[in-house]
């Protein structure tokens, strides 16, 4: 008997947690409707996208009018990446040009859709991995060290061919659990400062940390590559993760690694609607 | 000659274990913690809170001038647990455990919270 009552117990905390589940599940989907249930707590932003750019204008002004007056330095890369889009190289004797059009015209609004699935690799694709498959697959080429200068110079200008179009990634179907595996990373509490991404670009965005804002998560993925005063040059989004890992004192992850690709479709999921804008500027 | 060394040595020991905890109980040097509050790669305080002297300072977490206010010797304990763990007091906190995690040494905390135990005493 006391053993039955045990077991009924036990079914009974575990129904209710279910139904717990079940009604929390509902009201999430109810009112959140922008990311799927992943099971994570997630933050509620903590500044809309309009208050941020008021402050991000009032930190950062000074230094975007200069640039403005000046030009982005990454320009210059911009330029050198249209030259390597037209570069014959490999053994099949072919340039991206020989496929994409003289400039690229049929990969124009294409990266505003990526990072995608890609059955081929069980995976999400990035540009950046794009290009390497199709330097090694179609053209016979070497694979481009990822952050390299002309890496870097040919991701930007395949992403700048899609300047002002709206992100616009998908995370439905396959995508889903990669995409869930990017938010899990970024509520995951790391290094020896204990932080995950979240806490700093959600729960405190906008906030100073000394004379640096807090940047939105909204923001992150529309702008990149980019020039970074403090690198003093141009590098990737994912140059920028390594760069936070590092600041909250955790282990950096490799370039593309399986990791950073699905938190880098988290975050341009977040930034869905926002126009591509690279070359991107900041401090 | 060799069982006086080992007396000598005992003696030592006897002594470390006497006085270290001693010295230990007897706090932090307040001057060392400003140093500790203020250093980039040590507490780096400013980053979040507002503390005495350090420009542009961050606004994640309370003012410590005021907050200071309404901590007196007898909270001496809890400021410092905060330090080495905020967790315990608020399990979501942004705040780095720095006892937990070792980022800094239990002596820097003690110096820390004698720093931060001064900013009253102060006319």
């Amino acid at each position: 008997m006391r053993r039955f009552f045990h077991f009924f117990f036990k079914d009974y905390l575990i129904l209710t947690f279910a139904i717990g589940l079940l009604v929390a599940g509902a009201g999430r989907s109810a009112f959140a409707g922008a990311g799927p249930a992943s099971g994570i707590k997630e933050y509620k932003q903590n500044i809309s996208t309009a208050e941020y750019e008021k402050r991000y204008n009032a930190v950062y002004g000074k230094f975007t009018e200069q640039m403005a007056e000046q030009g982005n330095p990454a320009g210059f890369v911009l330029d050198d990446g249209r030259d390597l889009f037209k570069k014959v190289e490999g053994s099949a004797g072919k340039s991206c040009a020989s496929c994409h059009g003289e400039n690229g015209e049929k990969l124009e609004g294409v990266a505003a859709a990526y990072p995608k699935y890609d059955p081929a690799i069980k995976g999400i694709n990035t540009v950046a991995l794009q290009i390497n498959r199709c330097r090694k697959d179609h053209m016979g080429a070497p694979e481009l060290k990822y952050e390299s200068y002309n890496q870097v110079a040919l991701e930007l200008y395949v992403k700048s061919l899609s300047n002002g179009v709206p992100i616009n990634v998908s995370i439905d179907g396959p995508a889903r659990p990669f995409y869930e595996a990017g938010e899990a990373y970024y509520y995951k509490r790391q290094g020896q400062l204990n932080m995950s991404c979240a806490i700093c670009h959600v729960k405190y965005a906008g906030h100073m940390i000394r004379a640096n804002l807090l940047s939105n998560n909204r923001h992150h993925a529309d702008h990149w590559p980019g020039y970074r005063l403090k690198w003093g040059k141009t590098g990737s989004l994912q140059k920028r993760f390594r760069g936070c890992n590092k600041k909250v004192r955790a282990k950096p992850l490799p370039f593309q690694c399986e990791t950073y690709r699905d938190l880098e479709l988290y975050l341009t999921y977040q930034a869905n609607g926002l126009p591509v804008e690279v070359p991107g500027f900041r401090m | 000659m060799r069982k006086g060394k080992i007396t000598a040595l005992g003696l030592a020991l006897a002594f470390l274990f006497l006085f270290l905890p001693a010295a230990a109980l007897a706090g932090g040097n307040a001057a060392d913690g400003k140093k500790v509050v203020d250093t980039k790669k040590l507490g780096n305080c400013a980053a979040c809170h507002v503390v005495p002297g350090m420009e542009f300072p961050g606004d994640v977490g309370p003012n410590l001038v005021e907050a200071m206010k309404n901590y007196s010797e007898k909270d001496r304990t809890m400021l410092r647990e905060r330090i080495f763990d905020e967790r315990k007091f608020n399990p979501d906190t942004i705040m780095p455990p720095f006892g937990t995690n070792k980022i800094l040494t239990s002596q820097q905390i003690d110096d820390v919270v004698e720093y931060l135990l001064s900013f009253n005493n102060k006319k």
